[in-house]
Order: C-alpha cells, then structure tokens, then sequence
C-alpha cells in the first residue's frame, strides 16, 4: 500500500541541503525524507526553526574562505 | 552586509519551501505512474521521482481518492 506523508518539499542547491542534514544530525528532528542531492522533505512545524538555524549555519560558514578561487 | 545580502538569497532562489504530501511506497511501477500522471493532469504534482517511485503533491485529497478507487478496483 502506497503511504501519504505530510511534510515540506524543500529544493535547494546541495550545499544548502549539506548544511540541513548537517543540522538534521544532532537529533533527527526536522528531516520526513531524505530524496535527491537537491530535494528533501521536512516536518512543516520545524520550517521556521530550520531556516533559522541554517541562517546561523550559513553566516559561520562565510567567515571561513572554504570556496574561494573562481573571479 | 554581503552576509545580509546572502540570507535573502537563501529565501529567494537557493531554496524553495512547497507545502504538501510525499507519496510513496508503490508496490509496482504501473501503482506508481498512474496517480502520479493523475496528480500532473489535476496541477498539484510538484516533483517526482521515477526511479525511486516517489512523487510530492501540494493536495492529496483527489489523489488519495484516485488510489482508494483504483485498489477497490484491482485488488
């Protein structure tokens, strides 16, 4: 029997969704499903908490040169 | 500022948020294709995955009743 699960479709670019599991890791809490190197799904409740952690994620990482080298 | 800059980024084109049900779990690929064809024909199929059988929709409730027709039907 095929099975319907409630969720949010988030598509985004691998580095962006690197960084989600990389938050997903501590307790498993926002990833439904993991699809495609661009495409997951997340629990609707855990949107807003997700953005903003990966925000946080987001303004760490830009302080160090970790992709630097294309002009 | 280029940090700022980049947060509105990530909102705007580095990632899309679409709420809705993932279907999944079809026994065969034919079980998969038709609900899924019927999502796209009804415009709430939002992304799909063949291979894996898997397809995301923004409202289930038609599809839901696709499938409950088509296993009264089959078996």
């Amino acid at each position: 029997m095929p099975k319907a699960v409630k969720g949010v479709l988030v598509e985004c670019d691998p580095s962006i969704k690197a960084i989600i599991l990389k938050i997903d890791q501590d307790k498993h809490d926002y990833i439904v499903e993991d699809l495609d190197d661009q495409t997951l799904v997340i629990k609707e409740s855990q949107l807003n908490r997700l953005k903003a952690r990966l925000e946080e994620e987001l303004a760490n990482t830009q302080q160090m040169p970790e992709d630097s080298g294309s002009d | 500022v280029v940090d700022q800059i980049r947060l509105w980024q990530l909102e705007g084109d580095r990632m899309k948020a679409t709420p809705g049900f993932l279907f999944k779990e079809f026994n065969t690929q034919a079980d998969y294709e038709a609900p899924c064809r019927y999502a796209e024909e009804i415009g709430v199929l939002v992304w799909k995955q063949d291979t894996q059988r898997k397809f995301f929709v923004t409202r289930h409730e038609q599809v839901a009743a696709f499938l409950r027709s088509r296993s009264g039907k089959g078996g």
